[in-house]
């Protein structure tokens, strides 16, 4: 059970590979941080391959015994989320190598937000957990407000602030829970709220915890600290693409996981649906109404969590596999148009989706690559989204909730055809390119791999969770006139609707709340899922 | 005046904790100014270690040190261990809080949400 690689040497190892090269002279600092990272992901391969074809590692820290050590644990669940972080930390690290703001402190508080992502995925411990997502919080609210310009720090002052009262709601609910069950590890948790005799007791920790959790996977309606932090406009690229591929899902992993541990007690699982649904429209609807690229890639991360939660919340194993495709999917087009769109803005110099146009002509190669990422996301056939947007579907098939599916995907396109007009058009006089084979190299690989994710859909959820499902039906004649009419219909109502009416949509995005209404949200969340959970018990 | 004499002598201090905490975020959603915020939410976070720190409370135990006889009852160390990482990051997070707060401060010159918002969007 112990063989191979320490776990935590995945958590350390990226915050002692920042320590440790700040000291090196540029050169070796540059070519020690690209071996370091190439050895963590390495490392995160073998750690995979160990669970996926063999049986889950479990690790206790100090050598205390069961019980009172802290519990390290890879299983079926974590390994393929370890595996897309080191992977896709590797990668944007690569892709920005060249780019101006990567110093060594920034690099520094990027790997420590790396270790903070395996730390929350590898804890089997409540504790550990609030301790290692607090560290990211820091991380994070360092990271958007790096370069301190124009209102930055108001927006990372408002994402800790927020998730501040998060973490308080989170530690009131494991002091409850301990009191009520007398442990921490999590697998203890479960098998010890089975044995209650009073599961009524359980629903307050549970709606403490869960209001904690459901405003890191950024649910309506705590989701309004993900376009501050997300979108951010001093934020650089890289910073973006890891928070929208990787770190939210952090999020979405621990509701996955902690309603787990609650299932025997309290099932809140349609709750989940319906906030789902919300957030999926509310995040297209927002995005739509957007100006800045930014703002509509966060808003859309927003949409695409939603539909994520949906699908885990159908209910069907269809659906629940197709969910756990599209965080890795998601994670891979929406971190390719982040960091495209990074050049794109830099080339340009402005954000507005108004004023860039002809990508395709200026830059051809960033463009095929949003492209591509727009071709991922929209669920287009042969790319990537259209696989776990399929098996989805194919899990509400039959049930009401499949109009609403329909109703994420018309949405998903309506945003990104008014995101691809800057692809198209007459491109301005003065744009500024620069070459950059690491950009070329790592826009390709991730666009390779969400066509590859597309063409050979059943086999790799196959490979890399477990379930096999024949996706031959994504190929067919009906997904296929399905998405053409679903096109038609967004490029017409773009045409007709949001194109005329782009001033009234602007009042949309005015509607900000201040950071007491945010406190009133997170209340509200908190007294409607306690309301349900009693009402499940 | 009976029931408000025996809802006060049993009272115990994890109620109070509780209490408090809403307190805190009653203060969170209706102060208009920063700093009150912050002490707000700071609140909310003692408030929480407080209720941590009494769970598994046994009236008369001894600290689980050296020297303490066997014959005692122990109190459960875990919720101590704990909460000194949980008041570490606390504080760590408001100090944060409060660094953020006087930058907002210079550049604005404003300590109110509403106000800073208007700024924000000139």
């Amino acid at each position: 059970m112990t063989a191979g690689w320490p776990l935590y040497l995945l958590v350390l190892g990226p915050v002692l590979l920042g320590a440790v090269t700040y000291f090196l002279p540029r050169r070796a600092y540059l070519w020690g941080m690209g071996l370091g990272n190439l050895a963590l992901t390495a490392v995160a391969v073998h750690l995979f391959a160990q669970v996926r074809w063999g049986e889950p590692v479990q690790q206790y820290l100090a050598g205390w015994p069961p019980g009172v050590a802290i519990r390290l644990v890879a299983d079926n669940l974590s390994v393929p989320l370890v595996l897309l972080t080191a992977l896709f930390f590797t990668a944007t690290y690569l892709f920005a190598a060249r780019a101006g703001y990567m110093d060594k402190t920034f690099i520094f508080l990027f790997l420590l937000l790396e270790a903070a992502i395996l730390g929350v995925l590898l804890s089997g411990d409540l504790f550990n957990i609030y301790v290692i997502l607090e560290l990211g919080m820091i991380g994070v609210a360092i990271l958007i407000m790096y370069r301190q310009d124009k209102q930055s720090v108001y927006d990372a002052m408002v994402y800790i602030m927020m998730n501040f009262i998060g973490m308080a709601f989170l530690t009131l609910g494991v002091a409850y829970l301990y009191r009520i069950t007398g442990v921490l590890d999590l697998a203890q948790i479960h098998d010890r709220l089975a044995e209650l005799e009073n599961p009524r007791a359980v629903v307050v920790p549970y709606a403490l915890i869960m209001t904690a959790v459901a405003m890191k996977a950024a649910l309506w309606p705590l989701f309004s600290w993900l376009p501050r932090a997300h979108g951010a406009p001093s934020a650089p690229s890289i910073v973006s693409a890891v928070l929208s591929g990787v770190q939210v899902k952090v999020g979405v992993y621990l509701l996955i996981r902690l309603n787990l541990v609650f299932i025997p007690v309290v099932n809140a699982q349609s709750f989940f649906l319906g906030i789902g649904y919300v957030t999926a429209t509310l995040g297209f609807l927002l995005g739509i109404a957007q100006r800045d690229i930014k703002l509509m890639l966060a808003y859309s991360t927003v949409s695409q969590v939603g539909l994520i939660v949906v699908g885990l919340n159908l209910g069907t194993s269809e659906a629940y596999w197709g969910s756990m495709y599209h965080i890795i999917n998601h994670a891979l087009f929406k971190g390719l148009l982040f960091l495209t769109a990074g050049v794109i803005i830099e080339a340009y110099g402005t954000r507005a989706c108004s004023q860039i146009r002809g990508v395709m002509r200026r830059l051809p190669l960033i463009g095929v690559g949003t492209l591509i990422g727009v071709l991922g996301i929209t669920g287009a056939p042969l790319f990537n989204g259209s696989v776990s947007k399929y098996f989805i579907a194919l899990g509400a098939a039959g049930n009401p909730a499949e109009l609403g599916l329909y109703l994420i995907n018309f949405g998903t396109l309506l945003l990104f055809v008014k995101y691809a007009t800057i692809l198209f058009g007459a491109p301005p006089a003065q744009v500024r390119i620069k070459r950059d084979p690491f950009v070329a190299a790592v826009a390709l690989l991730f666009g390779l791999t969400i066509l590859a994710g597309g063409l050979l859909g059943g086999p790799v959820i196959a490979l890399v969770y477990g379930p096999v499902y024949a996706a031959r039906g994504v190929f067919g004649l009906h997904k296929l006139l399905l998405f053409f009419a679903t096109l038609a219909a967004a490029l017409a109502v773009y045409r007709w609707v949001v194109a005329r009416w782009d001033d009234r949509l602007e009042a949309l995005c005015r509607f900000k709340p201040n950071f007491n209404q945010i406190t009133v949200l997170i209340t509200l969340f908190f007294a409607g899922l306690l309301t349900f959970a009693v009402r499940s018990v | 005046m009976a029931f408000v004499d025996h809802f006060i002598r049993n009272l115990t201090l994890s109620d109070l904790a509780i209490g408090l905490f809403f307190i805190g975020l009653f203060g969170a959603m209706t102060q208009r100014n920063i700093i009150k915020t912050i002490i707000a939410v700071g609140i909310m976070d003692v408030a929480a270690v407080a209720f941590f720190m009494m769970s598994n409370f046994t009236p008369g135990a001894r600290p689980p040190v050296a020297m303490t006889p066997a014959d005692v009852p122990m109190a459960d160390p875990v919720p101590q261990a704990l909460m000194i990482t949980a008041i570490v990051i606390g504080v760590s997070v408001v100090a944060m809080c409060l660094a953020m707060y006087m930058r907002v401060m210079y550049r604005y010159g404003t300590a109110d949400w509403d106000i800073l918002i208007r700024r924000l969007q000139d």
